[in-house]
């Protein structure tokens, strides 16, 4: 192993040495001076390169992170919270929508549904038992009356109209009881003036703050029934 | 979160000074050298999980650390100015005989060519092998060498040469 090539590695790296060099090293006094000269020079450079660091260079780092990450923290709760917000906000929208909105589109669907459900529990040999007092005490809430009575009316009543509040009479017909509803004004829900399915067949009037809807059975004279209502009735304002 | 946190300042006690040390050879300037290291470990944070062997952590930081330094030349271009002995430390006013060996020999390594200085500041700093430095540098091993050697003899001579400067700068 060459004198130059020794001198060269040692002077790259004075750490880093094969066995090699290491006998070669140990062999030649020389080569000990020189390396010894080296060591002692990295040492040197060593000292003159280890330069101060500032005493609160550490802590300023930990510092600066803690407070990006802090405030990076921040906007997040932040953003999560408005998220959270957002998903109430909708959630109490649907609610409130799926609530308090009609069911059914219009007047002649609900009131046919309504008549359906309701079936059961009248039959058109049931007596008379309301009279027209009673009937126009609860009329009051309408602001209408009725004159006199008219046809046998079996069952009169406050039912949820559809989440109005609306009066219910049943008459004794022909062969199937009369349905009348008085039901408030509601702009959400389409008028219509006649609507039936299979069986059932309706007619309704528009007054002032009501409509007065007739359902029954499609061979009840609700044409009739209708008009006999219109001549009775009085609206108060 | 907060083993991320217990990593973070792990990592800045243990490699804090040898990562300032590294950037004020760099820049020759103390404060860019702690702006240089604030930004670097700034940037490890955000990307702390992308370090997955500890024991590379030192070669990882100083690779961020050497883009922060290069983005800061395109950043401002005029401010590539030469070695200006006046940002060298000033220790002569309250220092000892070995500090004024330390501040001559500073000025001598200040002077040096950056591409002999950098890798024989990774070499006795950083402690990294040629290789490493090598890698780091993305330069072969074998010029990696030569500019060591290259560096530490031109401080040999330089100090060798010591006394007789030293002698008219006394005289």
């Amino acid at each position: 192993m060459d004198d130059l090539h020794i001198r060269r590695s040692i002077l790259a790296d004075p750490n880093a040495r094969d066995e090699a060099m290491t006998e070669a090293i140990k062999s030649d006094p020389a080569k000990q001076k020189f390396v010894n000269e080296i060591e002692a020079l990295d040492e040197k450079i060593f000292s003159a390169m280890n330069v101060p660091v500032p005493e609160d260079l550490c802590n300023k780092l930990i510092l600066r992170q803690t407070l990006a990450s802090h405030q990076q923290q921040k906007s997040k709760t932040r953003v999560r919270l408005a998220m959270a917000a957002s998903v109430a906000f909708v959630l109490g929208l649907t609610v409130n929508f799926m609530m308090f909105s009609s069911t059914y589109k219009n007047l002649g669907d609900y009131a046919i549904a309504h008549v359906d459900h309701e079936a059961s529990h009248f039959s058109n040999t049931d007596k008379a038992n309301v009279t027209l007092a009673s009937l126009n005490q609860k009329m009051a809430s309408f602001k209408g009356s009725f004159d006199s009575t008219f046809g046998t009316l079996i069952f009169a009543d406050y039912c949820r109209f559809d989440g109005s509040k609306s009066l219910h009479l049943v008459f004794q017909g022909e062969s199937s009881p009369v349905n009348v509803f008085i039901v408030p004004n509601d702009e959400e829900i389409e008028f219509n003036a006649k609507f039936s399915n299979d069986l059932l067949e309706g007619r309704s009037l528009n007054f002032n703050h009501s409509n007065v809807i007739v359902v029954g059975d499609k061979s009840e004279p609700l044409n009739q029934w209708q008009e006999r209502i219109n001549n009775n009735i009085t609206w108060s304002i | 979160m907060a083993t991320k946190q217990v990593r973070y300042e792990a990592l800045v006690k243990a490699l804090h000074a040898d990562l300032y040390r590294y950037a004020y050879w760099l820049c020759h300037d103390k404060h860019v050298a702690e702006d240089l290291v604030q930004e670097t470990f700034l940037r490890a944070w955000r990307a702390l999980d992308s370090l997955k062997d500890e024991k590379a952590a030192k070669s990882w930081l100083i690779t961020i650390l050497r883009r922060e330094n290069a983005r800061r030349f395109e950043r401002k271009r005029f401010d590539m100015s030469e070695y200006e002995e006046a940002t060298i430390t000033d220790v002569k006013a309250t220092s000892n005989e070995q500090e004024i060996e330390n501040h001559w020999l500073r000025e001598k390594i200040a002077q040096m060519p950056e591409e002999y200085r950098e890798p024989l500041v990774l070499q006795v700093i950083g402690g990294f092998s040629g290789e490493e430095i090598a890698k780091m540098l993305s330069l072969n091993k074998n010029t990696v060498m030569t500019r060591l050697f290259r560096a530490r003899n031109q401080l040999k001579e330089a100090v060798d040469d010591e006394p007789k400067l030293r002698g008219l700068h006394n005289g």
